[in-house]
């Protein structure tokens, strides 16, 4: 009987949340993976009959016709998972040492750093980014300094190509890389690295064995709270890239405000899901993996 | 969604616009004097807001969505079209007014309103290249433009706009601009990507990397030109193989809450004095023939700005495309992603 009302009580106090979540998360979900496989309205919006060729699309039966086979939105789809890819790994270089460093320092400058590594979150994205576009140009204050010191003879070109996407990306991201990374090294077990210099490791073995497997956790972490946003980002390719570097995001943006093709965009927010379900899955078996052998 | 939030609240007269009520316009940024709307408000007391889009899709997309609280919007001419196809325009009378007179009938683009039933012709203007002369040396169109990269060292820019990029090789090709052939539209394509190792960058952020000196030329509005009035070295020019132009149209939706004083609105700009003021800020032009004589003496003498018949002859305007808009999206595509 206890069990029964506490179930019940459980019910009632979780039943705003889900209705929360069913309406602002479920729901829309619903419409996009409806609207994915209707047809384009020719306004924009949809009509209420099925098309499946808004995925043939995507993989490159762009018309519906089976003989033209043009992949450019799968070649955009790969190019953005590996630009992604690429953010991850520069954050987790980047972010990694630091972690230790960070970690190391006295509690008053720790709080200095958390503060520093949280300053941008104050200020709009957009204006961080401009901020970037100011000091990348030709003419910009990353050349005029480079200028100066006499370490280049011509304005280096980053404005408007793929590095400077990818800078970009690095820079937005690397937040999100340290907050896991950090709270994962500040919780090492520092017995275990000196038992295991005491006992003969090396420094390389002590830190594939000892450090590396304690890490992972922050370090999977870490990289999927990089990747998903990465893979979707739009606003970074379209400012510093000068919409050379198109991403995905770009392209489900295009489907909405200038194509009028909302299924197509519908489809291609669907497998962008798809991706990053499959990118969690595999975190999560693996962390469950490594839990089961620690 | 009432027209507040991110709206630039003009109310200047509040008390008196109380009773004279309020107008809710929607429009592109950056696309209306300021002043014209000041006036507007000191001589009728009505209290107005400005929201402000940055695409014909936007804009429709808000107002498909049930969007309300807006009275007037600013349409191009094929949007325009499509609006009154999806019965989201209110039939204003606007043609039976004095002083229609003033609007040149040339500029009666919409199909679907001939006569001028439902909008009023608000501005038009051109697409075309800036370019700093003492980089570039004279610039007389595309050819030109494209050849900047190697001649000169400097860097140059197109819009980041699908239909204007594309026009570019039709017009080179000499089709439409509106082509919906798929053989047309790749042979525009092929252009483009033909020309595209020498763009830098598909932007809109031309005005201030030409006042840097950052890019040597750049594809942009007319209404650039409101950036380099004191720098003569900056120059705008209607490509001599043809260009572009633009219309808008301004439009009394079906579902505004203060139709009579979106009409007060609409009669307000007939007049040529209220015209020329817009001109006078925007850099545009304006159907309103006899502004033409008010506007400042630096735009009346531009032929650039002030377009004469002969440049009018090689100018296209966009039309809807229908369907046919797949093609052009899987076109722009490529060439973004072409390496």
């Amino acid at each position: 009987m206890a069990n029964r009302r506490q179930s019940v009580a459980l019910g009632i106090l979780l039943a705003p949340v889900t209705l929360f979540l069913g309406v602002f998360f479920l729901l829309p979900l619903g419409i996009i993976a409806l609207f994915s496989v209707l047809t384009p309205g020719l306004y924009g919006g949809v009509e209420w009959a099925f098309y499946h060729w808004n995925y043939g699309r995507i993989f490159g039966w762009a018309d519906g016709i089976i003989e033209i086979y043009e992949p450019i939105y799968l070649q955009i789809l790969l190019r953005s998972l590996s630009f992604a890819a690429l953010t991850v790994i520069l954050t987790l270089i980047l972010c990694y040492p630091v972690a230790f460093w960070v970690s190391r320092l006295s509690e008053r400058w720790r709080l200095v750093f958390m503060f520093l590594i949280t300053l941008p979150f104050f200020s709009s994205l957009i204006v961080r980014l401009y901020a970037w576009l100011l000091i990348l140009k030709p003419s910009g204050l990353l050349n005029a300094a480079l200028l100066a010191l006499g370490i280049v003879d011509v304005p280096l070109e980053i404005l408007y190509t793929p590095t400077a996407v990818v800078l970009g990306m690095v820079y937005v991201m690397v937040p999100f890389m340290f907050l896991p990374l950090y709270s994962a090294v500040d919780n090492l077990d520092r017995s275990q690295i000196e038992a295991s210099l005491d006992l003969g490791a090396n420094r390389v073995q002590t830190f594939v064995k000892v450090v590396l497997p304690q890490t992972l956790p922050g370090i999977m972490g870490g990289a999927v709270i990089v990747f998903i946003p990465s893979v979707g980002n739009f606003v970074v390719p379209d400012v510093l890239g000068g919409a050379k570097g198109l991403m995905i995001g770009n392209l489900v943006e295009q489907q909405f405000l200038s194509s009028r093709n909302w299924p197509f965009g519908s489809a291609l927010s669907m497998i962008i899901m798809a991706v990053v379900l499959t990118v969690l899955l595999i975190s999560v078996t693996r962390a469950r993996k490594a839990g089961g052998h620690a | 969604m009432k027209a507040v939030g991110i709206a630039s609240v003009l109310a200047l007269a509040a008390g008196m616009a109380q009773a004279e009520g309020s107008l809710a316009l929607y429009n592109w940024g950056d696309y209306i004097n300021p002043d014209v709307l000041t006036k507007f408000t000191e001589e009728t007391g009505i209290a107005v807001t400005l929201d402000t889009y940055s695409s014909n899709e936007e804009m429709l997309a808000k107002i498909q969505a049930g969007a309300t609280g807006y009275d007037i919007v600013f349409p191009s001419v094929h949007m325009n079209d499509i609006m009154i196809k999806l019965g989201l325009l209110e039939k204003t009378g606007i043609n039976s007014h004095p002083d229609f007179k003033n609007i040149n009938p040339a500029f009666l683009r919409a199909k679907e309103d001939p006569a001028s039933e439902y909008c009023l012709p608000y501005a038009w203007g051109t697409v075309g290249i800036f370019y700093n002369e003492a980089v570039t040396g004279p610039i007389t169109g595309w050819a030109d433009f494209f050849a900047i990269p190697e001649k000169t060292g400097g860097k140059i820019t197109l819009l980041d706009d699908m239909r204007e990029v594309i026009a570019i090789g039709h017009i080179m090709n000499g089709t439409s601009v509106n082509s919906t052939d798929p053989a047309a539209v790749q042979a525009a394509t092929d252009y483009v990507l033909a020309h595209k190792g020498a763009v830098s960058a598909f932007t809109y952020e031309v005005p201030p990397m030409l006042t840097s000196g950052d890019i040597a030329a750049g594809h942009f509005f007319v209404g650039g030109n409101v950036f380099f009035t004191e720098t003569p070295n900056i120059k705008y020019v209607i490509p001599a193989e043809g260009g572009t132009m633009y219309q808008e149209n301004i439009c009394m939706l079906a579902s505004a809450p203060n139709k009579e004083n979106a009409r007060k609105f609409m009669e307000f700009y007939l007049r040529p004095e209220i015209a020329a003021l817009n001109v006078a800020q925007q850099f545009n032009g304006t159907p309103n023939t006899p502004a033409n004589d008010l506007t400042p003496e630096a735009i009346k003498s531009n032929p650039n700005i002030n377009v004469g018949a002969d440049t009018m002859a090689r100018l296209q305007i966009f039309e809807d495309i229908g369907a046919a808009l797949k093609l052009y999206d899987r076109a722009w595509n490529t060439i973004r992603t072409a390496q």
